[in-house]
C-alpha cells in the first residue's frame, strides 16, 4: 500500500462565464490531515472540491496530489463522497460499492471482495448487501457512498457536505464512524460542511472561505485531543470555545 | 429483501368489475333494440366466435400482427437510438426537437395517402403507418429519460474515470430505462392505432379491411367483434411491454 498523500492547491482561480467562483486559492493539505472547508453558500466550496477531483479544469493555478498534478477526472489518488449520495438506484448496495472498481476494469472476484470489505468497514455487512438504495435509510445510503469511495482504496477522500441531509442523531454516529475509519486508514480528508460544530469536531484545521469569489479568509487550528469519538470532546469547554471562535470569524465576514 | 409494497396486479379487481358492469349495460341496451348500431353484447360474442372459428379473425389478425411487428420493431430500435442521441447531444436536439414535436402532434393519418403514393397499395403502407404513429413518442420519452439523469451520477462515474461509452452504458441508459419502457408502452398503443388507420385507408388487408367491409355491409355484430379484437390486441401489446418493464425495472 502506498503512503498517504498531501494536496497542494496553488493560486487556483475558477470562473463560470462572468461569475468568478474561486480567486487565488492557496491551501496545503498535509498527508493524513483532516481538513474542513467552510464558508457562505455559493462561495465555491463544491467548485474547489470538483477542481481537486479533476472534474472541473482550473482557469489558473494548479493542484498537486502527492507528486502528480491533477489534469482531469479519473485520477486514482482521490475518491469523492457526495451530498446526495449519488447511488445508482438500479443497483444493490454491493453493486454500488463495486462501481468504482467496475469502471476501472477490475475483475469481478476482486470487485466483490473489495466491496464486501469496504461495506464491512462502514458497518453494512450481511443482508444489506442485496438491498437497493430506496430500501435503505439516508444514513445507510451514505454508508454505501462511503464504501464505494473506500473500495478503490484512495489516499484522499473528498467529501462534499456528506452528512448535510441526514438527521442529527444519525449524523453524529456517522461522524464518529468517519473519525474511527480515518484513524484506522490514515487517509487525507477534505470535508466541506455548513456546520461549525461538524468542522470543529472532525478536523485538524478549518479553512474559512470568503463570499464569492471564494478566497481563503482564515485558517483555524483545532488542537482538540483525539480520539475525539471516545473522549466526549463535544462536552468540553475548549470545543465550545473553538466553535464560538469560528462563529465570530464567519459573523464578521458577512 | 422483501419489497416494501406488493406489486400491483396488471389488471386489478376494480378493472374487472368495471368491465363486467359495462358488459351488463351493453347487453341491456342491445336487448332494447333501439337501433341496429347497438347490437347486444351476446350477439357480438356469437359473431366473434363465428369469425374466430371460420378463420376470418385469425387470418386478418395474422396479417395485422405482421404489419404491426414490421412497423413497431424498427420504430422501437431507431426511436430509442435517436432518443438517446438527442438526449445526450445538444446540437442534435436543437436541430431535431422542433421537427419531432411538430410530427408528434400532426394528424399523421393525413400522411397515409403520401405513403400509398410512395409504396403503392400494399401492406408495406400499413407497416410504414405503424412506424410513423409509434416512432415519435418513443423518441421523445427516451430523450426525456436521458435528460432527467441525475447530474451527480454522471459526475460520480466521471470521477471514477468513466469515458463517454461507459457513461452511456452504465449511467444514461439505465437511468433512462423507465422512461424508455414507458415510451415503448405508449408507442405500442400508438402502433395499434396506426395499424388500423393504415389498413382502413388501404382497405386491402388485416383487421382494418374487415372493419371497412363489415361497416359497408352493415354486419354490425361482426363489426363490433373486430373492434373488440383490436382493443384486445392494443391491451395485449401494452401489457406485454408492461411485464417487460416489471422484469427490467426491479429497483422501484
Ligand atoms: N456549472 C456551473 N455553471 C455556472 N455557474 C456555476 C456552476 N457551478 C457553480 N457555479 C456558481 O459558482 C459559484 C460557486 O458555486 P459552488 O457550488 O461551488 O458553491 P458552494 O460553496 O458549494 O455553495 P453551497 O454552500 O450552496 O453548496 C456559485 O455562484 C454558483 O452559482
Ligand atoms: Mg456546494
Amino acid at each position: 500500500m502506498s503512503a498517504t498523500l498531501g494536496i497542494a492547491i496553488e493560486r487556483l482561480s475558477k470562473s463560470f462565464g462572468a461569475v468568478q467562483a474561486l480567486a487565488d486559492i492557496e491551501i496545503q493539505v498535509k498527508a493524513g490531515e483532516f481538513l474542513a472547508l467552510i464558508g457562505p453558500s455559493g462561495c465555491g466550496k463544491t467548485t474547489l472540491l470538483k477542481c481537486v477531483a479533476g472534474l472541473l479544469p482550473a482557469d489558473a493555478g494548479r493542484i498537486v496530489i502527492g507528486s502528480r498534478p491533477v489534469s482531469g477526472p479519473g485520477g486514482r489518488e482521490a475518491s469523492l463522497v457526495f451530498q446526495d449520495f449519488a447511488l445508482l438506484p438500479w443497483a444493490t448496495a454491493r453493486e454500488n460499492a463495486e462501481f468504482g472498481l467496475l469502471l476501472r476494469g477490475a475483475p469481478a472476484a476482486e470487485r466483490t471482495e473489495a466491496a464486501r470489505r469496504a461495506l464491512a468497514k462502514v458497518g453494512l455487512a450481511g443482508s444489506f448487501e442485496q438491498a437497493y438504495p430506496a430500501q435503505l435509510s439516508g444514513g445507510m445510503q451514505q454508508r454505501v457512498g462511503l464504501a464505494r469511495a473506500l473500495a478503490v482504496n484512495p489516499q484522499v477522500l473528498l467529501m462534499d457536505e456528506p452528512f448535510a441531509s441526514i438527521d442529527e442523531q444519525t449524523r453524529r454516529i456517522l461522524q464518529d464512524d468517519l473519525l474511527r475509519l480515518w484513524s484506522e486508514e490514515r487517509k487525507t480528508v477534505v470535508l466541506v460542511t455548513h456546520s461549525m460544530e461538524e468542522a470543529i469536531y472532525l478536523s485538524d484545521r478549518v479553512v474559512v472561505l470568503s463570499p464569492r469569489p471564494g478566497r481563503v479568509h482564515r485558517v483555524l487550528d483545532v488542537p482538540l485531543p483525539r480520539p475525539r469519538e471516545t473522549l466526549d470532546v463535544r462536552a468540553s469547554g475548549e470545543f465550545a470555545r473553538l466553535v464560538d471562535e469560528l462563529w465570530q470569524i464567519l459573523k464578521k465576514m458577512q | 429483501m422483501t419489497p416494501l409494497v406488493a406489486p400491483e396486479p396488471a389488471f386489478g379487481r376494480a378493472g374487472f368489475a368495471a368491465i363486467a358492469g359495462l358488459l351488463v349495460v351493453w347487453e341491456i341496451l342491445g336487448r332494447l333494440e333501439l337501433t341496429m348500431f347497438v347490437p347486444s353484447a351476446s350477439s357480438v360474442a356469437v359473431a366473434w366466435w363465428g369469425l374466430l372459428t371460420d378463420g376470418t379473425l385469425l387470418r386478418s389478425a395474422g396479417s395485422s400482427f405482421g404489419s404491426l411487428l414490421k412497423g413497431f420493431v424498427p420504430a422501437a430500435l431507431l426511436g430509442v437510438a435517436l432518443g438517446l442521441a438527442m438526449g445526450r447531444f445538444r446540437t442534435l436536439r436543437e436541430v431535431l426537437d422542433g421537427w419531432i414535436n411538430a410530427l408528434m402532434s400532426a394528424p399523421l393519418s393525413a400522411l397515409v395517402p403520401v405513403l400509398i403514393a410512395l409504396f403503392g397499395v400494399r401492406d408495406t403502407v400499413v407497416a410504414a403507418t405503424v412506424f410513423l404513429f409509434s416512432f415519435f413518442v418513443i423518441v421523445v420519452n427516451t430523450m426525456t429519460g436521458v435528460r432527467g439523469t441525475e447530474r451527480s451520477l454522471v459526475e460520480m462515474a466521471r470521477s471514477f474515470g468513466a469515458g463517454e461509452a461507459a457513461l452511456f452504458a452504465r449511467i444514461y441508459l439505465p437511468a433512462a430505462l423507465p422512461a424508455i419502457l414507458l415510451g415503448l408502452r405508449l408507442g405500442a398503443v400508438q402502433a395499434v392505432k396506426g395499424m388500423v388507420v393504415g389498413e382502413m385507408l388501404i382497405s386491402l388487408v388485416g383487421m382494418g379491411e374487415r372493419l371497412i367491409y363489415y361497416g359497408n355491409t352493415f354486419l354490425i355484430p361482426e363489426l363490433y367483434a373486430v373492434i373488440v379484437s383490436v382493443l384486445l390486441i392494443a391491451l395485449l401489446s401494452s401489457t406485454l411491454v408492461q411485464s417487460a418493464e416489471r422484469a427490467l425495472v426491479k429497483w422501484k
